[in-house]
């Protein structure tokens, strides 16, 4: 079981940011590397990229309000 | 033993489909190149695409809209193919010179001898107060001209291939999308219609070929861009009152598929159509016409239009509101040609 945290270095400043859309739906097999969900921060739009390959458990709904350092999903051992 | 890791069900947004049929266009043909100014600022499209491409392929330019389309024409007619970022349709004024007299016109005006294959991402349309000059469509502007194809997808999957088939094309392609459906944070979450999903590999959506998102069997609703989605929620409420509607996505209006507008009204017997472009002389007559000229007696009952009541778009957003199409003034629309109102 791996983490899907959202990377201290993806934007420079505190902001919070948005999550505005998972590329794959719950339970979905995802690849390590691959663009899994998109986030904005300050109307700039960024990737978060699965960090390791397996099955997709989302915890964090689109809209919400994400911070640096937060869970959003985990990732099973397929 | 443990199942094959698979990527399964990826769920695009538009922009990011899009840039997914660039990338793969210009990897496979050197000849393709980017050109505009702000790029990759406003919609992201080429963001970062100048890591991978070099600076000799990914061109930001000063605000120069007459300067670089007449680059890009010149471009063209050598050989190359550029692809054109103009991020709001609204401000297609200051190089409409070049579009219509040039990049347009020299196929056919050099009898064949130049061909000039330049593909436009251009952004279209309102919904967000931001007033009467960035909130525009001006497809019609555009669809007027010949020598333009106009190409109009709705959500993701044919965002790609209709973008992976504006990059195979010998001609001025304009691909447009609705803002509030590209996948843009700034605009708010994307709409789950517009998003699809989008294979890894290649493929092209042809020019000219309608899609019916929703069977339907007693009115027809007949859009493109958002106009789609607004139809699609107009067909869900117009159900749960027993009218039953087809959703028709006409995807390009150059080529438009008039063949498939009239089988669906030959169908159904009445024909709503909705745009969010002004109404006069727009997308909506047209559409009209290709029933009124092959045989205006399969419809049952009057038409009906649904656009923008030719007034500069309000940037106030109840008057705003009040301009734009919505799914409600297509449920209403749909009522009064079915004589329900």
């Amino acid at each position: 079981m791996t983490d899907v945290v959202v990377p201290q270095d993806l934007w420079d400043t505190e902001d919070e940011g948005v999550l505005l859309t998972w590329v794959y739906s719950d339970g979905a097999v995802v690849q390590q590397g691959k663009l899994i969900a998109e986030i904005m921060v300050e109307k700039a739009q960024l990737e978060l990229e699965a960090p390791a390959s397996g099955r997709l458990r989302i915890l964090v709904q689109p809209d919400a309000v994400i911070k640096k350092g937060q869970v959003l999903a985990k990732i099973e051992s397929a | 033993m443990a199942a094959p890791v698979v990527d399964s069900g990826r769920s695009l947004t538009m922009a990011r489909a899009g840039r997914e049929a660039v990338i793969a266009a210009m990897r496979a043909n050197p000849d393709i190149f980017v050109i505009g100014e702000d790029l990759g600022g406003v919609f992201g499209t080429t963001v970062g695409m100048a890591d991978e491409f070099g600076s000799q392929r990914i061109v930001d330019t000063p605000i120069s809209e007459t300067g670089f389309i007449g680059i890009a024409t010149g471009a063209a007619m050598a050989g190359m193919h550029p692809i054109i970022e103009i991020a709001f349709v609204d401000f297609i004024g200051v190089c409409y010179n070049q579009i219509v007299n040039f990049a347009a016109k020299t196929h056919y005006m050099s009898g064949g001898q130049f061909k000039v294959p330049m593909t436009m991402m251009i952004g279209y349309g309102g919904g967000y107060c931001d007033a009467a000059q960035h909130s525009q469509t001006l497809i019609a502007t555009l669809a007027h001209m010949p020598g333009i194809k106009v190409i109009t997808p709705a959500d993701a999957y044919d965002a790609k291939g209709l973008m992976a088939s504006c990059l195979a094309d010998d001609n001025l392609c304009v691909w447009m999308v609705h803002k509030a459906i590209w996948g843009l944070g700034w605009l708010g979450l994307p709409i789950k219609t517009a998003l699809a999903t989008v294979p890894e590999e290649d493929y092209k959506v042809p020019f000219g070929k309608a899609r019916i998102w929703r069977e339907g069997k007693d009115v027809t609703l007949v859009g493109y861009g958002i106009t789609v989605h607004h139809s699609l929620a107009a067909a869900d409420k117009l159900a749960a009152e027993g009218i039953s509607a087809e959703v028709l996505d006409l995807r390009t209006i150059v080529p438009m598929d008039r063949d498939a507008v009239f089988k669906s009204v030959s169908k159904t017997g009445h024909l709503v159509v909705a745009d969010e472009d002004y109404m006069n002389c727009g997308v909506t007559a047209e559409v009209l016409a290709s029933i009124a000229e092959r045989d205006p007696r399969v419809l049952q009952a009057p038409a009906v239009r649904v656009a923008n009541p030719d007034v500069p778009i309000p940037f106030s957003r109840p008057m705003e509101n009040f301009a734009l199409p919505d799914a409600d003034k297509i449920v209403a629309a749909a009522k009064k040609t079915l004589g329900k109102a």
